[in-house]
């Protein structure tokens, strides 16, 4: 057809003027149809449709088309407003599905305004917003129509956005996939869902929906319940799947105990384990049970079929006695270990387990820094010992300490105080034997006569470390020591000790006993106090700010300012919203240090919500404030914000790493550096990068940790910029010239780059992006070390392990081998350094070598049975599994040159396999996770398909006999576990005999 | 033929006769009928579908609104005239391209409208139309008619507009051309009222191209009143 077209539609609007009404109506409706192209034409003439709009004897339809008709053209002239209401008169004519940039330009603005409408009813309280029922009608037209065309997600979407929980509720009901629209709507809730409150209400939806489901997804539902502060929840879910007779369901059980304790929220979880029933006991098993209790009659009739010579009712108070005790007996065992689990001591105890065994860290490092410091500079001199504590965290491996007593003893005074408490971050989570461990530098009960008030503090705050956020045992014994004493050094270790250990429980008490230590107002014990009164507060909003406030006003010392706006900080941690009046409260005051506090409660009070108002705030307080301080701290807390989406921050903070003035430099490099932490994202790295050759010194420092933050675990094969980084730090240590200040730096990024032996990540999200309380909140204390260096310590609160730990029901670490489907070489441990002559390369083992994918396979077949050498060649790439047979007897040095050997091969003569077999327990870094699989046809299957942290394995082969590693592996190799790891262990080789490490000898300062 | 295109057609007889009966009333509902009808066809603007008798409907309603166009100028309706005009105007400029033979009528209606802007003062939009007239068209007598006085019209030379009168290449264009010698004579009155201090009678009935003094009174009485009435 050749299309002849219009040119023009000043007809048609001609036609608008005739008298006739049925003229107007074919102009109109041709001017519908056309308004596309002419609509500047038909601009000029609005008015004139507007008229026939309003005209009340014109009919219905034709009035609403002409509202259709003016609507379009004001979308296209960019009135958006206008455009709307006259498209909620043209009512049923504008069609939601219609496909064209006007119906999709409309419905987002209608779907905005009605949404915005609806939150500002909300916020207001007003009871009933008075949104337009026609457009209320379009919106429930387009989620209709969403819910009809199958796209639940996008209905989901807008309805959470309008807030209209019932239609959320419809969209998800109606879901062909009701569990992954749930999860779904968890993360959008979560990323997007702006307001606390609302969030939950949202997520008390949820877990409704869930808990109508035929088959709840426990796990889910937990998590959402612990988001809602509501234990008892939790505690009936997990109470109902212990006494299920299902194994699976224990193993369940087990699991979303697990989950919860990796969101660190100690209070939480304390009250969950509280208000799990107790047993009926051994002790009340003796009285009778009475009959009207349904538990026993049930499970009589249950057991009923196995008792076969009993005859019902003939004797049923024996029957009950004997019969309730199995059921009753499991549920008890199985509620000891859940509270094991709950209690943190489950997690702790397999992940020190973990780290010791697998500790790879490269002594040599920490060899050259000591010999490269020297000896008068103090300030290095303590990085090396905060280095060395940073990269044996957890570790219990104190090697280079006890090999290094001379060169220790140099540290007095403070460097003492922090020397002492770095074993406590070595020992980190060393539950049992803490005490003990520390003995020697604790203060001696009233004598006094002991050490240095300095190692004795330190050793407090160790005990703090050793116990963050696990204190139960020990917060008794800090509680004591801090009111015995009244030496100021003991009551700043004291009171960080006891803040850590107590972290969150918001004990009245303790919180006295730190007040008073605070009001003594001396400017050592006060800034601890300050920070203490904090962790235990933390995310309660409680009064106290207010009181710790008004001592901040009273006191001269700005050390205690200082403490207390932090302190103040960490009580509004996760408030949101709630905490605007106190933040407000906060950046006004004349005071700085005050206002840096309220930098901190910004950062805290809204970390990894990525909230608009929040980042806003920061940026303008980052550029306009005019205390350096507040404007880097400012900046440095955009990362705390931004954590959950570390793509946004380099690009946010871009700018300000550019600015002329080095405290926004420093601030923009540690943001970075807290919200890319353990990513390795390219784009942080390009950002430090420049950084790390600043002119000003502290900016280098803080470029250099930010960078060794974001690289922590990476290896050169996933980066080659890690490489270049370690070169870096290396030049910069053993440069004669270099400044005092990046030198530590350097020193330090060493220290984290290898933190916790090689095997621990930081990670401030757990794995079902909530928050890691102890995470985010040792990070911000972390970034305090610009004043008080001992802080340093707190970001080994920060450290997560990556590890895949598989545990069977008796919640030990069976043998169990999964894929990982990536190039070993990605994701190995970076080399050792090596002294140059051991590099000449002795070939003997290629051969070995060459067949190792076939001893692979064999392996598989075979692995019981395998030489344990030809096994350890198989995995060398995995050399995790080579510690658990416990057959790594190579020393420091020779170790380094077989993996070199092990590695020249594998990478020159043969091509590297595309994946390799990981054994449980083994290392698993968050890159990596995404190529992790599980064999199909393996013995155990996994409750949760999870690649990582802990996993509950439910064994399908029970009756055979199961093959422990890890914990077995330990006690049972004692005699190849003395050679083994021996460079390491050196004089600890006596630790491998107990399940837990035993604690080192002690040792003493020579001073 | 197609009932409907019958029906049309017969009305629009009907029109014709009126309109030479000079039976106005007749004429303007017959014609409001013929434009509803119209709307029926789909091979008409806006929507030039392509249906057999879409040549011979083309044409037909571009008769119909040809005359509708002439018999606005008879009954001196401008607003209906220019209605009439935009109307008709796509099925000289869309639609000619394509199948349909050119008017005769078309040079002397499009005369017509820029006579009418003219009159109408509207100097942008006659220059707009004229742009878009090619150049046979220019030569064409009625267009060229309305060019010449336009350039008159800017130049001043108002005894040249008056006179022009005389030469009109239709007889339709008397309508306009009367109207022209008031908006001439509202121009110089305009010009005189800034320009002198006071005239006579006799100096003004000249220069305002009277013939009677009593014509001149009148037409003082006229633009006059309006102020009056604004002054009280």
């Amino acid at each position: 057809m050749a299309a002849t077209m219009v040119s023009s539609a000043g007809a048609l609007l001609a036609m608008l003027n005739e008298t006739h009404p049925q003229l107007k109506q074919h102009a109109l409706y041709n001017l519908n149809k056309f308004v596309d192209q002419f609509w500047p034409e038909i601009s000029t003439s609005v008015p004139l449709i507007e008229s026939l709009y309003e005209d009340e004897e014109f009919d219905q339809h034709q009035r609403q088309l002409a509202a259709l008709v003016v609507s379009k053209v004001f979308c296209y002239l960019g009135d958006l407003n206008d455009s709307l209401s006259y498209a909620l008169g043209a009512d049923s004519l504008f069609d939601v599905s219609e496909d064209s940039d006007y119906v999709h330009t409309l419905l987002a603005k209608a779907i905005d305004e009605y949404a915005s409408l609806k939150s500002k009813a909300i916020e207001s309280n007003a009871e009933e917003a008075n949104v337009d029922p026609r457009l209320e009608a379009i919106v429930e037209r387009m989620l209709d129509k969403c819910i009809m065309d199958g796209k639940y997600q996008q209905a989901m979407g807008i309805a959470i956005e309008c807030r209209r929980l019932d239609k959320l509720e419809e969209a998800i009901t109606r879901s062909d996939n009701i569990h992954g629209t749930l999860s779904y709507c968890i993360n959008v809730s979560h990323a997007f869902v702006n307001r606390r409150e609302y969030r939950r209400e949202v997520l008390r939806l949820l877990v409704n929906v869930y808990q109508k489901l035929p088959s709840p997804d426990y796990l889910s539902i937990c998590q959402c319940l612990m988001f809602l502060d509501e234990p008892e929840g939790v505690a009936s879910i997990l109470e109902k799947l212990l006494r299920s007779g299902n194994k699976d369901d224990a193993l369940l059980a087990f699991q979303i105990a697990f989950d919860l304790v990796e969101n660190e929220h100690q209070a939480f979880l304390l009250n969950v384990r509280d208000r799990l029933s107790v047993p009926k006991s051994q002790s009340s098993e003796s009285v009778q049970p009475k009959p009207s209790d349904p538990e026993p009659t049930q499970n009589e009739n249950s057991t009923a079929s196995e008792d076969v010579p009993m005859t019902e009712g003939s004797s049923v108070s024996t029957a009950t006695v004997q019969e309730t005790d199995p059921n009753e007996a499991i549920y008890a065992e199985r509620l000891t270990k859940i509270r094991g689990i709950l209690s943190g001591e489950t997690s702790i105890q397999l992940t020190l387990q973990f780290l010791y065994s697998h500790n790879k860290s490269d002594l040599l490092i920490l060899k050259t820094i000591k010999q490269s410091v020297e000896m008068r500079n103090s300030v290095c001199h303590s990085a090396t010992i905060y280095a060395n504590a940073i990269m044996h965290a957890g570790t219990t491996v104190d090697t280079f300490l006890r090999e290094n007593l001379d060169w220790l003893s140099r540290a007095t005074n403070w460097a003492k105080f922090s020397a002492t408490a770095g074993l406590g971050v070595i020992h980190r989570g060393h539950l049992q034997q803490g005490r003990s461990l520390m003995r020697p530098y604790l203060p001696q009960g009233g004598s006094g006569g002991g050490g240095s008030p300095y190692s004795e503090g330190g050793a407090l705050y160790a005990l703090g470390l050793i116990h963050a956020n696990h204190g139960e045992g020990i917060k008794q014994f800090l509680r004591d020591s801090l009111r015995s004493t009244n030496v100021e050094v003991i009551q700043h270790g004291a009171c960080l000790g006891l803040g850590l250990a107590a972290l969150g429980t918001a004990d009245e008490d303790i919180y006295d006993d730190i007040k008073s230590a605070l009001y003594t107002d001396s400017a050592v014990a006060g800034e601890a106090a300050g920070i203490s009164m904090g962790l235990l507060m933390v995310g309660t909003a409680s009064e106290k700010a207010s009181e710790m406030l008004t001592y901040a006003h009273e006191t001269q010392h700005e050390k205690i300012i200082r403490g207390l706006a932090l302190g103040i900080a960490l009580t509004v941690y996760g408030r949101e919203e709630e905490a605007d009046t106190l933040i407000e409260q906060m950046t006004r005051d004349q005071d700085p240090i005050l206002r840096y506090g309220g930098m901190y409660a910004l950062a805290l009070a809204y970390r990894g919500t990525a909230n608009n108002k929040a980042i806003r705030q920061l940026l303008h307080f980052a550029v306009s404030d005019v205390s350096d301080d507040v404007r880097r701290t400012a900046v440095l807390a955009l990362g705390f914000v931004l954590y959950s989406e570390p793509e946004q921050t380099p690009r946010i903070v871009s700018l300000l790493s550019e600015s002329y003035n080095p405290h926004v430099r420093y601030g923009a490099a540690l943001a970075v550096g807290i919200s890319c932490a353990g990513t390795g994202l390219s784009e942080a790295i390009s950002l430090l990068e420049p950084l790390t050759s600043d002119v000003v010194d502290f900016v280098r420092q803080g470029a250099l940790i930010a960078m060794a933050m974001v690289m922590v675990q990476m290896n050169e094969a996933s980066d080659s910029r890690v490489g270049t980084f370690r070169r870096q730090l290396e030049k910069i240590i053993l440069d004669k010239h270099e400044d005092t200040m990046s030198k530590m730096g350097a020193i330090l990024a060493s220290g984290i780059l290898d933190a916790g032996g090689r095997n621990v990540t930081i990670r401030l999200l757990s794995k079902t992006k909530h928050d890691k309380v102890t995470a985010v909140v040792g990070l911000a204390v972390f970034s305090q070390f610009w004043y008080w260096y001992p802080l340093i310590y707190f970001i080994s609160l920060s450290f997560s392990p990556t590890a895949f730990i598989g545990l069977n029901y008796d919640l030990k670490v069976p043998k169990f081998e999964f894929i990982s489907n990536a190039k070993p070489s990605l994701f190995e441990y970076p080399k050792p350094t090596t002294v140059p002559t051991t590099t000449s390369a002795v070939k003997l083992p290629t051969a070995v070598l060459s067949t190792s994918a076939k001893a692979k396979a064999r392996a598989k077949k075979e692995a019981e049975q395998k030489a344990n050498a030809e096994k350890a060649a198989a995995a060398a790439e995995s050399s995790s599994a080579a510690a658990n047979t416990g057959k790594d007897k190579s020393s420091n040095e020779k170790d380094g040159d077989s993996m070199q050997v092990d590695s020249q091969p594998e990478k020159k003569a043969e091509p590297e396999p595309s994946f390799e077999i990981l054994t449980n327990p083994a290392r698993v870094v968050p890159a990596q996770e995404k190529f992790i699989k599980f064999m199909e046809d393996s013995r155990y299957a996994p409750v949760k398909l999870a690649p990582s942290g802990f996993v509950l394995l439910r064994d399908l082969q029970p009756t055979e006999p199961e093959v422990l590693s890890l914990t077995d592996a330990l006690s049972s190799t004692v005699s190849p576990a003395g050679g083994s790891a021996a460079g390491q262990q050196g004089s600890a080789s006596a630790m491998a005999v107990d399940e837990e490490p035993q604690p080192p000898q002690p040792f003493e300062y020579t001073s | 033929m197609d009932p409907k295109l019958a029906e049309v057609s017969q009305l629009f007889e009907r029109f014709k006769a009126a309109c030479a009966r000079e039976d106005v009333d007749t004429c303007c509902n017959v014609l409001s009928k013929l434009k509803v009808l119209l709307t029926g066809f789909s091979s008409l603007p806006p929507l030039f579908e392509d249906t057999p008798n879409a040549i011979h409907e083309l044409t037909l309603a571009r008769d119909i609104y040809e005359h509708a166009v002439l018999l606005s100028v008879k009954i001196g309706d401008q607003d209906a005239f220019e209605r009439d005009f935009f109307q008709l105007k796509p099925y000289y400029t869309d639609a000619s391209s394509s199948r349909l033979p050119p008017s005769s009528q078309e040079y002397m209606i499009l005369g017509l409208n820029l006579l009418r802007l003219l009159v109408q003062n509207r100097i942008a939009e006659f220059h707009t139309e004229l742009e878009l007239l090619s150049s046979t068209a220019l030569e064409n007598p009625c267009i060229k008619h309305a060019v010449e006085l336009e350039q008159s019209f800017m130049e001043g030379a108002y005894n040249r507009v008056l006179s022009a009168k005389q030469t009109v290449p239709c007889k339709t264009y008397d309508y306009f051309m009367d109207l022209l010698a008031k908006t001439v004579r509202d121009e110089i009155a305009g010009c005189s009222e800034k320009a002198y201090g006071y005239l006579s009678v006799s100096d003004a009935r000249q220069m305002l191209l009277f013939s009677s003094d009593n014509e001149l009174l009148q037409y003082i009485k006229e633009l006059l009143l309006p102020v009056l009435y604004e002054s009280l």
